[in-house]
């Protein structure tokens, strides 16, 4: 019984299979093309180009490859707005930007050459370039923005509308810092301060404490100490007390929650208030430069690193800079001396 | 004597009544902090939910029009099911939310026929999978008694056919793609995808109804649906590729499970429940847009999943970072599984439990629990200093992600996968024994395939742990900005819990609450669905038990 039933089922699948084979291959054959990499027609970004084979490749003479970009959080807005740019234009370089901060870009990332280029809210220092010599990594220095770091106050605050560097470096510094409003202005309210400020891997923190706070590595540390510069902004709008430090950008887009401090060097001096017009023309005191540090070897290795590095200095004097990012572009003697020092590493 | 009684008389002759106060407030405590949990639970998916999808940015003619032909029947239908036909509902929650299903994993699919095998590498590897399944087969029946000889067949077949001798001998595959004539991509989808999952089904349908007709009407079914995007495909703007990859996976799923139904004959009318809400969406959205009514302006749309990130909050999107998290997902199951499924067995079913080794065990035994518990964090600098620093692997690549976050699941793995194998009574393997079976018979035909679903049940759940870690991906150097998708397991890759950290640290607000929210749900939906397939998982096997 089983046996008949087993040839019954048999000799139908033996029919029906060399159909379904026959019908297989000639499925098969009316697909068939030439093997030459597929036709694919889709560019990267995942819309709807169906899976019709590699996506890019190694077309024509193009540049491809990777450009790693780390490095300062406050560089970071200018870096990506490049990297999207660049990309539109360039579409097979994979240009990948992490913020790491200026201190933790170099030491952990740049240095051990682990990445192509750094960004830094501070010149590089000293020992970060024997760090990187010991590695054999040559960093090279472009000059691309300018921020006005900003100190702000709750809008709840009354008592204050300006400051001088003496004033700041009181309640910053870390040998006896001012504990109290009062401690600063005897007519501020005896109320504790309430201090927000970047980390000390931030090239924003090496910046404060090396120019208004005076020696270097004498900041406080009894402070609210964060990476991310949205942190401080609520920090400082939630609480009538507080005072704090961070790039004009975050400024910009909440001026509403926030009161910016009109700055002075010195008290015989004129307070300014920040932004990006005093920040260019050299009357707002706390200006800051803020740079990118590609390594030599990628520049004259990597086509790629080249091209980024050609696009971001070429347009490191746009306007979108300053509307969309919100830094002080460079100018155009600036864009030149850049451009100059790049041919150099061609 | 006199004591004892003593005793009692203090303990029984209390005149006391016994309290029910402290037993009650205790109660009412546990109630509390459950309603408290459920509803913090509920207030932030509300609240994220609403931030990505804005549903009050719609016209309230487009929202009046949804509730009409969508939100109405639904709640019509599930009442009625609730009180009529409480089996009807249960199919009607599992005819909806498998295509979903489905259609996810698929959607993983389609990422990695996109990205790291093109739809003729597969068709390649397909072939030379056959092939090599094929001579194995053939070598078992060929010579039957070879156990050695068959072992060394199984090993070495399969890696000539997939792998072959580097610099060498070629592969079988190499050999096939280096032919001049290859189907294009869709054929190669139809002949190594759709017609694998039509065999499949109609196998499957034909074993259970025992007629070759129907099994063959099944699988037509299914490679219909496939191929219909040819034509149809088209029309909605998709690619007849990808139509493919969608369509056959749920096509197929869903004919599986409509004859498991119908055969069944139990809660048949619970599968128009999702015939009704796609037919409702359908209707809403053709009439909403005929009226020209505007639907809401949501965060998380086609263009949001389809689209690097950007400067711009609006052209923002999750994709290369999707693709990233998918291949990092690969990575984890391809190492710390197997590794970890291995262990599990390894504690559980051969090592003694007595003497001096038995010591020993049992300290590695703490030791695994005790890593389980270890913060992310630790497992990245682990990650940090062996892949990158020590071994020299590339920064932020998928494959050092998968290994750190995968080493960081491993215990979960072991864990519950020795839960899973604990739970397989004692009786089955006494009685395989009694039949004569080897150990190894025991734990292959008895134990593995008693414990399978509990075992996929823990690793799907800590796969769900895995793919929301950050602290580890950061220290490993995952970059925040990623806008091309990782073609490799070894170029740089982006993740999704990554991406939504520097999104959360953007200066612009829409960033912090929109873009985030959306990748947010991303994330949340991804995890739920996985969560979902290990619980339905569990159900089953504690019913069949």
């Amino acid at each position: 019984m089983a046996s008949s039933h087993d040839a019954d089922t048999a000799g139908i699948t033996r029919r029906k299979s060399l159909a379904a084979l026959g019908g297989m291959g000639a499925l098969a054959l009316a697909g068939c093309t030439s093997n030459d990499g597929g036709d694919g027609d889709d560019g990267n970004d995942g819309d709807d180009g169906g899976l019709g084979g590699d996506d890019g490749g190694d077309g024509g003479d193009g540049l491809s490859g990777e450009v790693i970009v780390t490095g300062s959080s406050t560089v970071y807005p200018v870096s990506i707005e490049m990297q999207e740019r660049f990309m539109d234009e360039n579409e097979d370089v994979s240009v990948t930007v992490d913020s790491t901060g200026s201190g933790g870009g170099f030491a952990n990332n740049f240095c051990p050459g682990d990445s192509d280029i750094n960004g830094a809210s501070r010149p590089i220092k000293e020992e970060e370039i024997e760090s990187c010599d010991g590695n054999d990594v040559e960093p090279v220095e472009f000059r691309i923005a300018g921020d006005a770091l900003t100190v702000a106050v709750s809008p709840d605050n009354d008592w204050v509308d300006s400051m001088t560097f003496d004033e700041l470096a009181q309640i910053w510094n870390g040998d006896d810092p001012a504990e109290t409003w009062a401690d600063v202005n005897e007519d501020w309210p005896d109320e504790e301060f309430d201090l927000y400020g970047p980390d000390d891997t931030s090239g924003t923190f090496d910046w404060f404490t090396e120019n208004v706070v005076g020696e270097a590595g004498n900041h406080r540390s009894d402070y609210e100490p964060t990476e991310d510069d949205n942190t401080i902004v609520q920090g400082i709008s939630n609480n009538e007390h507080s005072i704090g430090y961070f790039g004009f950008a975050y400024y910009q887009e909440n001026e509403d929650d926030l009161k910016a401090l009109n700055i002075a060097e010195t008290s015989d001096d004129e307070p300014s208030a920040p932004s990006l017009e005093a920040a260019s023309a050299g009357d707002y005191p706390m200006a800051r430069p803020l740079f990118i540090y590609p390594s030599a070897d990628s520049l004259s290795e990597k086509d790629q690193v080249y091209s980024f590095v050609e696009y971001y200095l070429e347009n490191s004097n746009a306007d979108w800079i300053a509307d969309d990012v919100g830094y002080v572009p460079s100018n155009e003697e600036q864009v030149e001396e850049n451009l100059s020092t790049l041919e150099e590493y061609a | 004597m006199a004591s004892e009684t003593q005793t009692s008389t203090t303990w029984f002759g209390s005149t006391e009544e016994v309290g029910r106060l402290r037993g009650r407030v205790f109660k009412w405590t546990c109630l509390g902090a459950t309603v408290l949990t459920l509803f913090l639970m509920l207030v932030f998916l509300l609240y994220v939910a609403n931030d990505a999808l804005r549903p009050l940015s719609a016209d309230p003619s487009w929202l009046a029009t949804m509730g009409v032909t969508v939100v109405l029947p639904v709640v019509l239908l599930a009442g009625y099911y609730y009180r009529r036909d409480r089996s009807a509902g249960e199919v009607a929650y599992t005819a909806l939310g498998l295509p979903i299903f489905v259609a996810l994993v698929s959607g993983g699919l389609w990422l990695l026929f996109r990205h790291i095998v093109s739809p003729q590498e597969w068709f390649v590897l397909a072939a030379s999978i056959l092939v090599a399944g094929g001579l194995v087969t053939a070598h078992s029946r060929v010579r039957h008694d070879a156990a050695v000889e068959r072992l060394v067949v199984t090993v070495v077949v399969p890696l000539l056919a997939v792998v072959g001798v580097p610099t060498v001998l070629p592969s079988l595959r190499d050999l096939l793609s280096l032919s001049p004539v290859l189907p294009n991509a869709l054929f190669s989808l139809v002949i190594a995808f759709t017609l694998p999952i039509a065999a499949v089904v109609g196998w499957r349908v034909r074993a259970v109804r025992d007629a070759d007709r129907d099994g063959a009407i099944a699988a037509g079914i299914t490679v219909a649906g496939g191929l219909a995007g040819v034509v149809v495909g088209p029309v909605f703007g998709v690619h007849p590729t990808s139509w493919l990859v969608f369509a056959s996976p749920i096509v197929g799923a869903l004919v599986l499970y409509v004859e498991h139904v119908v055969r069944n004959d139990e809660g048949v009318s619970g599968l128009a429940f999702p015939i009704v809400v796609a037919a409702g969406i359908f209707v809403g959205l053709t009439a909403a847009q005929t009226l020209g009514f505007a639907g809401p302006d949501t965060w998380l749309d086609m263009q949001f999943l389809t689209s690097s990130t950007s400067t711009t909050p609006a052209d923002a999107g999750i994709y290369p970072a999707l693709v990233g998290s998918v291949l990092i997902m690969i990575v984890i199951v391809l190492s710390a599984f197997p590794v970890g499924i291995g262990a599990a067995v390894y504690l559980e079913e051969y090592a003694r439990s007595q003497g001096r080794l038995g010591t020993v065990i049992e300290l590695i035994q703490v030791n695994i629990s005790n890593l389980a518990g270890v913060p992310s964090i630790v497992y990245g600098v682990l990650g940090l200093a062996i892949f990158i620093n020590l071994i020299g692997m590339g920064r932020g690549t998928a494959v050092v992600a998968g290994f750190t976050v995968g080493l960081l699941i491993l215990p979960i793995v072991i864990i519950s996968t020795q839960e899973a194998i604990r739970a397989v009574p004692d009786s089955r393997r006494q009685a395989s024994y009694a039949m004569g079976a080897t150990k190894w018979q025991t734990v292959r035909n008895v134990v593995l395939p008693e414990s399978l679903a509990g075992i996929f049940t823990g690793t799907i759940l800590a796969l769900g742990r895995a793919i929301g870690e950050t602290a580890p991906l950061l220290m490993i150097g995952v970059s925040a900005s990623v806008r091309v998708s990782p073609d490799s397991f070894l170029s740089r890759t982006g993740a999704m819990p990554r991406q939504i950290l520097s999104w959360s640290t953007q200066i612009t607000t829409e960033f912090r609450y929109g873009v985030l929210a959306a990748g947010v749900v991303t994330l949340l939906v991804v995890l739920l669905t996985m969560n979902a397939a290990a619980i339905v998982l569990r159900n089953r096997t504690q019913r069949t038990q």
